[in-house]
Parts: structure tokens; sequence; C-alpha cells
């Protein structure tokens, strides 16, 4: 009754600046869309290597702050789901580094690399679809077998072309944090969710924008090798009738959506209870460690917690470095490196979803 | 006298003429667009061959054939899944599991008199929507094929190591040249190696 009597008192509270916050966040959603895409379809080269230097490790520290954020102080009925998540997102991304490596050192031919790389996708596959069925488990009366035709399709296509599949992770994961924001905001500012909705349309408005404008237009040159790496990231190898002017635009545009959510969107919009407690201030400061479960808690770890965000933060800071020095070859690292917090997002996203 | 004045001003007016044309910029040709096709091709060292081969299949041969003649090529879908027999073998199961694991939940779900459940909804659209996004991959797929210059980069050392190196190819049909009596050239874009790995 009396946490009732506060949840309805929280809500009176922050109903008013909630309402004016709305506009905001709708305002900076357009703003943000709108500049990214000029960026992107202006100066696709220039501004990517400038945003991959500003925001690629910060944002990766503020997803790992977010999926502290998620972890339960125990783990629960939701060990195996946990345990499965953990040990796949570690194999899976050793898996993946030593791909290249593999490539180097025994010599295989482009098709024992296309198999290389439709075996791990599979394994991708095999592993998100085991949790989903772990997570449906969880939930009384749910049925995870609607995810098996869907993997197995998945898993066809993959096997008739895996560097394609490989293409359309790198373009599907930015959109991952468009999810991410709608769920948070469905616990956290549920008001906001049906405004939040109709501005996505911005999204595929400013795609077709960029198609629309740049179809025509010559590739870029790739004349140094950074330029090089930056088209074949975004698929100028496997698409060779696009524009890589195009195909860049679109996935700097993209990824400036995603660092959006990650930097701004997701760590200004903390939850409005701490605890049973309203939030002093309606802006969420990151740097404090009593809005992470996990470290709040009696039973937690807020040393463990504490140092592994000072690590994260040093890695933050030595990846400026290396930019600073190599930036090319920090670049292919941190790319090769970084597929561990495309796999980690599947198991939070899924913790976050009510599978029915 | 005045004839040959009068020749003496035809000829400067001739050559003045010449000289005026001179300082013209010569217009422009547009050059003819050469006819091209993406494809791929594997370079194979050979120890025991007496000659350099060069195989060229016969659905490769009928798509040049049609960019010579303007006509589309069809190298799209066939020429993409059969490059790997084994991979299309995989594939098919694979899409004949999905086919039979969506048919049994289908049933499955209207037999529990409660039809399409909303997550159920959404899963059947992502389905279509996939098999319909890997057409239309594979379909792209098959038009690919500009020569990337990775693909290539290990072919020094895999020829001096006797293996082979496979990699997209642009067949072109160039005009005849009467300085050069060489039927065929092939440019393999290799980009020198510093001694780190680096490209230069």
């Amino acid at each position: 009754m009396q946490e009732a009597v506060e949840l309805n008192l929280t809500t009176l509270v922050v109903n008013k600046p909630v309402e004016q916050g709305k506009r905001v966040f709708v305002a900076a959603l357009f703003v943000c869309a709108i500049t990214s895409a000029a960026l992107a379809g202006l100066l696709p080269l220039q501004v990517s290597i400038v945003t991959v230097f500003l925001f690629a490790g910060p944002h990766n520290w503020f997803e790992l702050r977010y999926f502290i954020t998620r972890l339960p102080v125990r783990f629960g009925r939701s060990r195996a789901f946990f345990m499965t998540a953990f040990i796949g997102v570690a194999s899976l991304t050793v898996a993946y580094i030593s791909l290249p490596f593999l490539y180097r050192t025994t010599g295989w031919s482009y098709e024992a690399s296309l198999t290389a790389i439709a075996l791990w996708n599979t394994l991708l596959l095999a592993w998100l679809t085991t949790l989903v069925f772990l997570r449906s488990k969880q939930k009384p009366r749910s049925d995870g077998t609607w995810v098996m035709p869907i993997a197995f399709a998945l898993c066809a296509f993959n096997w008739l072309a895996p560097d394609l599949f490989g293409l359309m992770l790198v373009y599907v994961h930015p959109l991952i944090a468009l999810w991410f924001l709608d769920r948070h905001l469905q616990r956290n500012r549920p008001h906001w969710v049906r405004a939040y909705r109709r501005s996505l349309l911005l999204v595929p408005l400013s795609v077709g924008l960029l198609v629309w404008q740049l179809w025509s237009t010559d590739s870029l040159a790739e004349d140094n090798g950074l330029f090089w790496r930056i088209t074949q990231h975004s698929g100028a190898e496997l698409l060779p009738q696009v524009s890589s002017h195009l195909l860049v635009s679109v996935h700097l545009f993209l990824e400036m959506l995603h660092y959006f959510v990650w930097l701004l969107a997701l760590p200004l919009l903390g939850p409005f209870l701490i605890g049973r407690k309203a939030r002093q201030n309606l802006l969420a400061r990151f740097w404090e460690l009593d809005s992470l479960p996990i470290a709040r808690h009696p039973r937690g770890f807020p040393k463990t917690v504490a140092a592994m965000l000072l690590v994260g933060l040093a890695v933050v800071l030595l990846l400026w470095v290396g930019f600073s020095i190599d930036y090319a070859t920090t670049r292919d690292v941190y790319f090769t490196v970084a597929i561990a917090h495309v796999i980690a997002e599947a198991p939070f996203l899924m913790k976050m979803l009510q599978v029915q | 006298m005045k004839a040959v004045q009068f020749v003496a001003c035809i000829v400067l007016l001739v050559f003045s003429g010449v000289l005026v044309r001179a300082d013209i910029a010569k217009p422009k040709t547009t050059p003819q667009e050469n006819k091209s096709l993406y494809t791929s091709m594997e370079v194979i060292p050979d120890a025991k061959a007496t000659d350099a081969r060069l195989q060229i299949r016969q659905s490769t041969l009928n798509d040049l054939r049609a960019a010579l003649n303007g006509e589309p090529g069809n190298a799209v879908l066939a020429s993409t899944i059969t490059r790997s027999g084994t991979r299309t073998i995989i594939a098919g199961l694979l899409m004949f599991l999905s086919v039979s694991f969506g048919g049994v939940w289908l049933v499955r779900a209207f037999r529990s008199g409660q039809g399409l459940r909303r997550t159920e909804k959404i899963a059947a659209i992502a389905l279509i929507a996939v098999a319909t996004f890997g057409a239309a991959a594979i379909i792209t797929r098959g038009n690919a094929g500009p020569p990337p210059t990775y693909r290539w980069r290990n072919l020094p050392t895999a020829l001096a190591g006797g293996q082979s190196t496979y990699g997209p190819v642009i067949l072109e049909i160039v005009p005849d040249d009467p300085n050069s009596s060489i039927g065929m050239k092939l440019t393999i874009p290799l980009k020198k190696q510093k001694p780190n790995g680096e490209d230069e």
C-alpha cells in the first residue's frame, strides 16, 4: 500500500517535467536524424573517421554500464540463460577474432574462408535460438518454437551467401540500439513510446532520401588504405553495382543514430525510481553507482562493478591513444574486437522483451 | 603581277585559316565504353602442365556473348548457387527444415484455437521478410563482382607455394590494338607491401 502511494506520488511529481521532456526528446531525435543524414551524405569518409575516433570507445563503455544495470544480483531461475549468454559471447568473440589469423596462417582458399564464416554465423544463430528457448521457458504458457523456422531460414541464407549475411549484421546492428531505446522507454517513460515510434519514421525516410540523392553518384575514391577499409566495411566489395558513396553514407547514418542512443538517450533517460525512492534529478547521472542494482544491493558487488567500469574507461583512453598514433590499424582492431558488444546486445535485449 | 598577288593572298588566307583552326580545341570524342562482364577466376599453378590454359565455362561464355550483343546476361541466381555445391546442399537442407518447422508451428498455432498471437504474427512477417530479403540479396549477389584487391593480395605467395588463388575478375572486350600482337592481357590488382605487411 505504502509502495503504491509512493509510486503515485512519484508519478504526480514527475508528470509535468516528463511532458516537457517528451517534446525535447522528440526534437532532439529530429535534429539528430537530420544532422546525421546531412553529414553522412555530404562528407561520408571524413565524418566516419571523426565519428569512430570520438564515439566508438565511449559508446562501448556506456553499453557496458547499461548491461551491468540490467544484471540481477542473483541469477536465480535465469542462471541457465545468463551462463549460456556469457559462454556464447566469450566463445563466439574468440572464434571471430581468430578467423583472420587462421586465414593468414593456413592460406585457406576463398571457398574455405567462406565456409568458415558460414560456420561462425551458424553458431551465432544456434546460440541466439538457444537463448530464445531458455527465455521462453522462464515464462509460463510461452512457446519459443516460432524461432525455429526463422533460424533455419536465416541459416539457409547464410550458407548461400555468408559474406552477405555478415554485411546484413553490419547494417542491422545499429538498429538494435533503437529497439533497446524502445524497450527502455516502455519501462521508464511509457507516455513517450508513441511519440518515439512515430519519430522512428524518420529513419526510413532519411535512408530513402540518401538513396535517392546518392544512387547515381560516383563511388568514393579508395586512394589510401583507410578509405578502402571504410568502403569495404560498408560492403563496397560485395555490392559493386551500388555506389560506395551511398553505402558508406547509409551505414554512417545508422552508426550515428546508434551512437546517439547509447551516448545520449539511454544514459540521460534513466529510471524515475532508484530502488523504491524517486530519483532527485530527472536526468540520470552515469557516474552514480547507486543506479546499478548489482552495486546498490547489500549483497551486490560495488567494488567489482567499479573496477570493471574503470578498466573500461582505461580501454577507452587506450583506444583514443591508438587512434591518434595509427588510426587505420586501431580501427581494424576495434571493429574486430567490437564484435563482443554486438553479440552481447542479444541476451540483454531478450531479457527486456516479453516472450509470449 | 596582279595574278601573283592574288595567288599569294589566297595562300596567305588558306594558311591563316589553318592557323586559326589549329587554335580551336579538338572536338571531344566520347570514348566508346568497353563491353565488360563480372565473373570470377581461379589462378592455378600446375607443375605438370605443358601449356598455359584458359578455361571458360559455357555459361560464362554465353553471358559474354550476351554482353557483346548488348543483351542482359543471366549469370545471377544460378551461378551464385552453383559456385559451391556443398554450401548449396546445406542451404537447401536448412531451407527444407525451415519450411517444415514453419508448417508445423502454423498448424499447432491454429489447432490451439487461438490463431496467431502477436509475437507469432511478427515472426511470420519476419520469416516472409527474411525470405524476400534473402532472395533479393541472392539476386544482387549474382550480379556482383569487380576485382577487390584483397582477394588477390596473396597471389605471389600462393603462386610461389604452388597454391591456387580465387578472386573476382572482369572480362572486358577491348578494341584491337595494331601495335600489339598479344591476344589477351590479365591485370591483377596487386599493391606493393611494406615489410610489416601493410599495403603501400
